[in-house]
């Protein structure tokens, strides 16, 4: 379960998110659509603390962490409810696929090395890289590379993932790989909160989708509800950007 | 003029005996200077309340003098600085018998923290930012994403940089002669000032810093290929 109340974060005078309520139930998928510069990461990164909010509430599962009074303790305990897929990987270079994964079990969740190593190669195996255990990050083709940022993500088996643009770096040949492994992990029952700009895989996966603009929500709801009748202005708009000039009746009837 | 060869061979049989001071005279302030370098380079990355001023005026008063200054500062202020502190102290202490080599291993140290903490500085800087956020992401504290993903990286990144470090010091620490240490340039000058054959003498000399320099940097850029294989996608 993710809860945010009242998010607001500013860069120097510009106000980026200015005031995001929001209430993600254990399980969902919930993506985020949004233009360029609206926000999105910035809300991402606020819930685990990669940047601190100026105000607000994050809570999850049941660490709940108030932005004001946050010490390095309770921001700690925050990031170990959560994991992070990044857009360009941010694997440990210097370390193998292996121990990529195995990294957070034995530093931060002080597990035994033969236990972390079972565990991580069981994950590895679910996204397909039994046979890249041994490999630099160096080695691998950016969908590889993403599949162990996914695994690393999931060996912790956090509360929640939270994935930020997953797929915007890749080569578009590669885009399909790592949006199946999401897919398949998402049947899991695992909480995901996914920045995306594919419409098509925002669609298939979410249990609900939102859309950002100008640091707010303007709008939630079911891919049905979004895609196909959306309520705001600006979410009509940008679904017809997006869709690369091709009227919006066609995400429409893709939707269906 | 001639060159007398066979005396250079007797000078080089004879200098190269005063090649462990030199080692020792460029290892230790190495060595002592890597952990000042640590230290100061982490306090400037991660701008340590009350040290940051200290130690970027450290930084940048060793690095902006000559070693040679540093060694004599040392050489002739320590006396004055012990013996004023034992007299507060009402103790009393024969600065005199204080080895030399003290002085000279105080002085380079000293230096050798400042050089190197700029290598480890930078080193660490160029470590992308990304991982570092994705060390927190999985949950680990500053100092575990530090010592275990930063500095790894960095250190086997600042290897050709610290080689070069090292040059630099196997070389400055013939500047020790100055103060009478017997290293190899000091050496080549009592070797020839039996028959004045000065020249062939610091030929010898010469040649044996350049050997190990040579050795030296061999042996480092073998052990950088090892340490960075990771980035070049070399098979462990
Ligand atoms: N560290 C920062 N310092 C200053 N400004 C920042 C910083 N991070 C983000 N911003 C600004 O905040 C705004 C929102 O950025 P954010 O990255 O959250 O947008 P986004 O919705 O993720 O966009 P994109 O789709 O391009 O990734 C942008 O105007 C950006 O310039
Ligand atoms: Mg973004």
């Amino acid at each position: 379960m993710i809860y945010l109340q009242g998010i607001k974060k500013s860069f120097r005078n510009q106000e980026v998110l200015k005031g995001i309520n929001l209430t993600i139930e254990k399980g969902k998928v919930v993506t985020i659509l949004g233009p360029s510069g609206s926000g999105k990461s910035t809300l991402l990164r606020c819930i685990n603390f990669l940047e601190k909010p100026d105000e607000g509430v994050v809570q999850i599962g049941d660490v709940r962490v108030v932005a004001e009074k946050a010490n390095k303790k309770d921001i700690m305990a925050l990031r170990k409810q959560s994991a992070m897929v990044f857009q360009h990987y941010n694997l440990f270079a210097h370390k193998t696929v292996l121990e990529n994964v195995m990294e957070g079990l034995i530093v931060a969740k002080k597990m035994k090395k033969a236990e972390a190593r079972q565990r991580s190669e069981q994950v590895l195996e679910r996204v397909g890289l039994s046979d890249k255990l041994n490999y630099f990050p160096s080695q691998l083709s950016g969908g590889q590379q993403q599949r162990v940022g996914i695994a690393r993500a999931l060996a912790l088996n956090p509360e929640v993932i939270l994935f930020d643009e997953p797929t915007s770096a890749l080569d578009p040949e590669l885009v399909g790989e790592v949006l199946a492994v999401i897919k398949d992990i998402a049947k899991e029952g695992i909480t995901m909160l996914i920045v995306t700009h594919e419409m098509q895989f925002a669609r298939e996966v979410s249990d609900q989708v939102l859309f950002m603009d100008g640091g707010v929500i303007v709008e939630k709801g079911s891919p049905m509800e979004i895609f196909t009748n959306p309520r705001e202005e600006r979410t009509r708009k940008f679904l017809k950007r997006i869709s690369g000039g091709l009227p919006v009746h066609w995400i429409q009837k893709t939707a269906y | 003029m001639t060159i007398d060869i066979p005396f250079m061979w007797t000078a080089f049989k004879e200098i190269i005996k005063a090649l462990p001071v030199t080692m020792m005279l460029t290892l230790i302030p190495l060595f002592v200077g890597f952990f000042i370098g640590i230290v100061v380079a982490l306090i400037r990355v991660y701008k340590v309340k009350g040290l940051l001023a200290i130690a970027n005026g450290y930084v940048s008063f060793l690095r902006g003098t000559p070693i040679i200054m540093h060694v004599m500062l040392i050489y002739f202020g320590f006396p004055l600085l012990i013996d004023a502190v034992a007299a507060k102290l009402g103790i009393s202490v024969q600065t005199q018998l204080i080895p030399i080599s003290t002085f000279v291993l105080t002085a380079l140290s000293l230096s050798a923290g400042a050089y190197l903490s700029e290598v480890i500085r930078s080193g660490i800087l160029s470590i992308p930012k990304g991982q570092v956020e994705a060390a927190y992401s999985v949950g680990m504290n500053t100092f575990q994403t530090m010592v275990r993903i930063i500095l790894p990286q960095a250190l086997a990144q600042s290897i050709p940089n610290f080689t070069n470090i090292f040059v630099g010091f196997l070389h400055t620490s013939s500047i020790a002669f100055l103060v009478s240490q017997k290293e190899l340039t000091g050496a080549a000058n009592i070797v020839a000032s039996t028959n004045l054959k000065f020249l062939e003498a610091y030929i010898a000399a010469g040649i044996i810093y350049w050997l190990v320099t040579i050795l030296v940097e061999g042996l480092s850029s073998l052990v950088e290929k090892r340490a960075t294989s990771y980035m070049r996608g070399g098979v462990r």
